[in-house]
């Protein structure tokens, strides 16, 4: 490799590394299930590394690759989602607007559930994340504690709940204090 | 009603009636659609930490799923594979960083995983190894979490990362700026107040201050403080930080109890009827100065360490009488030689008509000095100017060393020791009794001496100390084992 490439990989890496959950999230709230956000970063992060030629230096990473991210979407909701219940190119278009202008506040969220999650008691935090493992079975973490699926469903509704409304507090405080 | 459809799909469970219902909503209402981004970012952070956790009892370790998706994605899979260093094959059950060595840190235990939790040390030095393999020494106090087996905040404390080509990227998030490595060794300091900085032994590190436009690349020798939204470069401070490999020899001597002998060596000095001063910055009544108060030599110990030229630290002991024989001993953790002279201590009347004024130093050659004024070399001393010692102080740069030296007028000798081994005798001509006084450790005001790095156990003996009782002294008070 020669040292421009070098350096061009280095550029790619610091960049990508630093903003890769901002995407993945962002991917995440345009597509239907997690596996799906999946599935499309790991084509945003291939087109993402052969643009990248394009992409001029100093200018805003993140909000370059939200552009990206939001095509590749698209394109995949085309190609992929068709059989499948999925929110309208439109409604797609607009939350990935308002989102990206959003963005600073919804990192700060994403970032205060660390904090929230400190009061959640230990034996329903370990329930949460075990229903949130990349390959869980909602149906055997339900199971296992004792609960029907659909009443895991709505257990898991209550814990987003709560643990969104805590957020909103610790980002009300943040601004307050 | 919205909240209602939007679980609904996050389930899986929408029906085709349902998800019209929730498009023409999320359409029409922008109230509707924040809820919707709002949920959904829970989602995803509650997935995030999920990646990096573990369950409590029996971990079971299993295999990412591999997902190709197309001949194109296989096609460019290699080269983006190598340049990401195959970050998202990271096992998702896997700790961040295990425990390899808890040297003095009450908090932490040998062999213990660490994942996103934040963890607080009063104490000691903690010495981990991220899954990616990169080492990683955090000496206290400090306040960190892991973000991922690649990303580590630092609120507080200090921090040295060796870091191999499969963990390149690796990269330490500071309140005032981030430091991403490039396969390399390097340092982070964040202070309890004050800028953070980044010191690069080897290799390259990528610096970005919050809020700067753009990075900047530090290589070997490089550091930088983070300041206000900038980088500014700085001096080098190689021994500031606990580096992997002098772990072991502080864990050995804690292991040894060489805390406990250190202890009962300083307070038989503190009863020696010729001690004039022995300073060992425990006492809470802090020595005038501007200096910052960091750990010493033990966990939980302090010890002054001046970073900034100027710094320094005011005593004023032995003023009253003149001492025909002295002993001058310290523990140091010295920076990189670069200044003429670093100043161990420096008295205030170094003056003409103050004959046998002291000046204890550590010379640009990185030997030990010991002058007194108006006092002359022995002719065949084989030195020309000055008392010297022979060996550098600094055969391992960056680490604890004892210094001390033994003055004795009446015999008109200067005996220097390095690590309680004598090390070499200088004779003068004349000899006057030494004199002490107003004095400043780190600094003098009269020409700019400075001093980069930590001091402990500053001893002022008005007896001259024989070789055994320095090789005592330094035994017992070794941080090594």
């Amino acid at each position: 490799m020669s040292p421009a490439e070098t350096e061009r990989h280095h550029r790619f890496l610091r960049s990508f590394t630093a903003h890769e959950p901002a995407i993945r999230a962002h991917v995440r709230r345009l597509v239907p299930t997690r596996a799906d956000a999946d599935d499309v970063m790991q084509e945003i992060s291939v087109v993402l590394w052969e643009k990248f030629d394009s992409f001029r230096d100093g200018a805003d990473f993140k909000a370059w690759a939200f552009g990206v991210a939001r095509f590749e979407v698209l394109a995949w909701l085309r190609d992929r989602g068709r059989d499948r219940l999925v929110l309208d190119e439109e409604v797609i278009t607009k939350i990935a607007d308002e989102t990206t202008a959003d963005e600073p506040r919804l990192e700060r969220q994403r970032e205060a559930l660390e904090h929230c999650m400190k009061k959640v008691p230990s034996d329903q935090r370990e329930l949460l994340m075990q229903a949130y493992q990349p390959e869980s079975r909602i149906q055997e973490v339900a199971q296992g504690s004792g609960r029907t699926v659909a009443g895991f469903y709505q257990w898991l509704h209550r814990m987003r709940k709560l643990l969104l409304e805590c957020i909103r507090r610790a980002l009300t405080q943040e601004v307050a204090s | 009603m919205s909240t209602q459809l939007i679980e609904a799909y996050l389930d899986g469970s929408i029906t085709a009636p349902e998800m019209q219902q929730l498009n023409a909503l999320l359409l029409a209402d922008a109230d509707a659609r924040r809820e919707y981004a709002e949920i959904l970012n829970v989602d995803s952070a509650l997935a995030a930490m999920a990646a990096g956790w573990t369950k409590n009892e029996a971990p079971v370790i299993r295999q990412t799923k591999w997902r190709p998706a197309s001949p194109r994605w296989i096609a460019a899979a290699a080269s983006v594979a190598l340049l990401l260093g195959g970050w998202w094959w990271q096992d998702s059950r896997r700790a961040f960083a295990t425990v390899e060595k808890a040297a003095g840190v009450v908090e932490m235990a040998d062999g213990s995983a660490l994942r996103g939790e934040s963890h607080e040390i009063k104490g000691g030095s903690v010495a981990l190894v991220t899954a990616r393999g990169a080492r990683i020494v955090i000496e206290a106090p400090a306040a960190f979490h892991f973000e991922s087996a690649q990303r580590l905040h630092m609120k507080r404390g200090r921090l040295a990362a060796d870091v191999p080509p499969a963990a390149k990227g690796f990269t330490v998030i500071t309140p005032t700026g981030d430091a991403v490595d490039l396969g390399t060794r390097f340092g982070v300091d964040v202070p309890s107040s004050g800028a953070a900085e980044v010191h690069v032994f080897q290799g390259e590190v990528i610096a970005k201050a919050s809020g700067a436009p753009s990075n900047q690349s530090l290589r070997t020798g490089d550091a930088v403080s983070f300041d206000q939204g900038a980088s500014t470069s700085r001096e080098l401070r190689s021994s500031a930080f606990i580096q992997p490999d002098e772990m072991p020899g502080l864990t050995a001597g804690l292991a040894a109890g060489q805390r406990g002998q250190s202890d009962a060596a300083l307070a038989k000095l503190k009863s020696d009827p010729a001690l004039i001063a022995l300073l060992d910055f425990e006492s809470a009544d802090e020595l005038p100065g501007v200096y910052r108060r960091v750990q010493g030599r033990w966990p939980g110990s302090h010890a002054p360490e001046f970073v900034h030229v100027g710094d320094h630290l005011k005593l004023d002991v032995g003023g009253d009488h003149d001492w025909p024989k002295l002993t001058l001993a310290a523990w140091v953790r010295l920076d990189r030689l670069g200044a003429p002279y670093q100043s161990l201590l420096h008295t205030d009347g170094w003056d003409s008509s103050n004959p046998g004024q002291a000046h204890w130093m550590v010379t640009h050659h990185a030997t030990m000095r010991l002058a007194l004024r108006a006092n002359t070399l022995a002719p065949g001393s084989g030195q020309q100017y000055e008392a010297d010692s022979l060996t550098p102080v600094l055969p391992e740069q960056g680490r604890w060393v004892h210094l001390a030296s033994v003055y004795d007028s009446q015999a008109r000798t200067v005996r220097f020791y390095l690590n309680g081994r004598f090390d070499k005798e200088v004779r003068f001509q004349v000899a006057h009794p030494a004199r002490l006084g107003p004095a400043q450790i780190g600094n003098w005001n009269r020409n700019d001496r400075k001093l980069s790095g930590r001091v402990d156990e500053l001893l002022l003996l008005g007896r001259a100390m024989t070789d055994d009782e320095i090789r005592a002294l330094h035994a017992a008070g070794n941080p090594y084992r």
